[in-house]
């Protein structure tokens, strides 16, 4: 089966800075994916590219085995649900519908319809009056109304209020059950992305920190507790993703190939936003260590 | 894409609708009146040598003609306004500000609003490539821009037929903007408002496009069209084609004097057997062909002295009467009537090529560098 999301020694770089760094991703179908990472981490750099609303600086990538926007059948295959959830303010609800059916061949009205019904949305109703909740779903309505194979989401729940939040996942997620559509979705928070998604990639830094199906990432991690000692000293085939350390103990943070078998240890398991936030302040870290010795060699 | 296309410019083409018919109106009301000045002037059925008499004739009743016939002055204009001169400047500015207002207004726009709030991420992932959505864009819009400036020259080409082909004629009334190769007037008649809509257009897309911000690139619109229209009249259009000479007796050129200080300042203003002649430069010279910088000294005693004269003791025919007895004549450089359509041709098809040029680099810019 064809990957959604096949990224080989991605980059892009603004002005001198790079966005992203030598991202290579294999992202395989069927899943709802996760884009978690701080603000500037990338996240929309790289849903960009994958859409192909900017080009690459360096490396490839190819979405359902196409290169992004390099036609009207590979546009198809793709909606986009960008940051902010753009729409025209001068637009009704139902030329924003007339849009989506005069620029998409598979345009599926009935679905569109329907959607604005189940929201209560006035059709004459100017784009620019809607609340924010409301302008996400006229939004989602329109990347889903194309009947894509993959659905690219964008921090699409960012700016709504707490109960429009979790309307919105809700709704994604039935829809989701049945369309059977590939999702790709960001946020910075993990809270957000907890629920719905079953695969996750962790972008800090501008790099990938850890990709992989929600599952094998918590059973590949644990949290090890007991007495003091140095990071250095751990088995083979475990490395350390955070500690942090007190007079006399050490809690720890790994990612462990097999069980853990030192009696010293008392090994629990990790909730996936311990993971991610492990992964975030190694990143963090790194970056630090980086100025560091720049400071050292100035 | 069309429906789209149509749905975000509505608005803006209503505008331009109403703007058409309120010239329209204006030119449709005040234009019994001089078409009855015309056929009774005498100047409509003109042949030959009378004409450039009676066309004189007719612009000087033109411009103090009571408008609507009554017989109060119009007491709307002041005193010393003409409603005729108006209509025809008004009408000719409008043609030369039509191409710069669709610039900035719908060209700017066009790409730079799709950037700033971010809708751009909306269209361009419809099932729909960039390269189709900015065809169709421009190309509509394009013709749209094109079609107001046009709809505007043809209505004043319609209006002021009489005056233009009396200032043709050789009629000199200096508040009729001159002749049809004066810079307001040139820009203004024929094809060439088509070059400058084209143009002015794809410049606003193009600046859009790279600020990415409506208001500075309509502001950058508006000041390179500004230059465009001040350098192509002074510095290009002169060259376009290989310029005449000729030389001939100051008398036949109508040279005048704008000053007594120096024989530079005699200018021809008309060049004998080419009526209606584009004059680009002219200057005494001697029986040699040399140029001639200074008066000879017996003119410049007829002429008085320099600064005391102030061009009222002396007059400018025997300064040139003087200079004739010398030997000494007028050269002049210009462009021949005939050489008015060549010109509006090159000068059109410079800018149609311009625009072309630009709209290929916007193709080439949303679709290989970013969105």
């Amino acid at each position: 089966m064809t990957a959604v999301i096949e990224a080989e020694g991605l980059g892009k770089r603004y002005r001198g800075r790079w966005a992203l760094t030598d991202c290579t991703l294999s992202v395989p179908a069927g899943h709802v994916v996760g884009l978690v990472g701080l603000n500037g981490a990338g996240k929309t750099t790289l849903l960009n590219l994958a859409t192909g609303m900017l080009a690459p600086t360096t490396g490839t990538i190819e979405v359902l085995g196409g290169r992004p926007a390099a036609g009207p059948a590979q546009l198809a295959k793709v909606g986009y649900l960008a940051q902010d959830a753009p729409v025209y303010p001068g637009l009704s609800v139902a030329d924003h519908l007339r849009l989506g059916a005069r620029l998409n061949p598979g345009w599926d009205d009935p679905l569109a319809r329907r959607r604005i019904d189940q929201l209560d949305l006035d059709p004459g109703r100017k784009a620019g009056k809607l609340s924010g909740g409301q302008r996400a779903q006229l939004a989602l309505t329109l990347a889903l109304g194309k009947r894509p194979e993959l659905l690219i989401l964008d921090e699409p729940v960012a700016s709504l209020d707490p109960l429009a939040r979790r309307e919105f996942l809700q709704d994604l997620m039935e829809t989701v059950a049945e369309e059977q559509v590939n999702i790709v979705l960001s946020s910075h928070l993990i809270s957000d992305l907890e629920r719905v998604c079953d695969y996750l990639i962790v972008l800090a830094d501008s790099r990938v920190q850890i990709a992989g199906p929600v599952d094998e990432l918590l059973a590949a991690h644990r949290l090890l507790s007991g007495p003091r000692r140095e990071e250095g000293r751990l088995p083979a085939g475990m490395q350390v993703v955070s500690g942090s350390h007190t007079d006399r103990q050490s809690t720890l943070l790994v990612r462990a190939d097999g069980p853990v078998l030192d009696p010293a240890w008392t090994v629990s398991e990790v909730g996936l936003e311990d993971l991610v936030l492990a992964y975030m302040k190694q990143a963090a870290g790194r970056g630090r260590h980086g100025h560091r010795h720049l400071e050292a060699l100035t | 894409m069309i429906w789209l296309t149509w749905r975000q410019f509505r608005a803006q083409a209503v505008t331009a609708v109403a703007a058409l018919a309120l010239f329209a109106i204006l030119l449709a009301v005040t234009h019994p009146q001089l078409a009855s000045l015309y056929a009774t002037s005498g100047f409509a059925g003109c042949q030959g040598g009378s004409c450039e008499q009676l066309a004189d004739t007719f612009l000087g009743q033109l411009s103090n003609l009571t408008p609507f016939g009554g017989p109060q002055a119009f007491r709307l204009l002041p005193a010393g306004a003409n409603l005729y001169v108006i209509v025809y400047t008004v009408g000719l500015l409008f043609i030369l500000i039509a191409p710069a207002i669709t610039g900035v207004f719908w060209g700017a726009p066009l790409i730079a609003r799709e950037f700033e709030t971010g809708t751009g991420r909306l269209t361009w992932n419809q099932s729909v490539t960039r390269a189709r959505w900015l065809t169709v864009k421009l190309a509509l819009t394009g013709a749209a821009a094109m079609a107001v400036t046009e709809g505007f020259s043809l209505l004043q080409a319609w209006w002021a037929a009489p005056i233009s082909r009396a200032i043709d004629l050789g009629g000199s009334v200096s508040v009729f903007s001159g002749s049809r190769f004066s810079p307001l007037t040139f820009a203004a008649g024929g094809i060439a408002p088509l070059g400058y809509a084209a143009f002015g257009f794809a410049l606003g897309v193009t600046a859009g496009l790279l600020i990415r911000r409506a208001v500075p690139a309509m502001a950058l619109t508006l000041a390179v069209f500004a230059a465009v229209q001040v350098v192509m009249p002074l510095w290009i259009r002169p060259h376009l084609l290989p310029a005449d000479q000729t030389t001939a007796a100051i008398a036949a050129t109508h040279a005048t004097f704008s000053d007594f200080s120096g024989t530079s300042a005699l200018t021809a203003t008309a060049v004998p057997g080419q009526p209606g002649a584009w004059i680009l430069s002219s200057g005494p010279v001697n029986a040699a062909g040399q140029p001639v910088s200074t008066l000879p000294a017996a003119c410049a005693q007829t002429a008085g002295s320099p600064v005391a004269s102030g061009g009222t003791t002396a007059s400018p025919n025997s300064v040139q009467r003087c200079l004739a007895g010398h030997g000494i004549r007028e050269a002049v450089r210009y462009q021949p009537a005939s050489h008015y359509w060549p010109l509006q041709l090159t000068e059109t098809a410079i800018f149609l090529v311009l625009a072309l040029g630009l709209a290929g680099f916007c193709f080439w810019w949303l679709d290989r560098r970013q969105a």
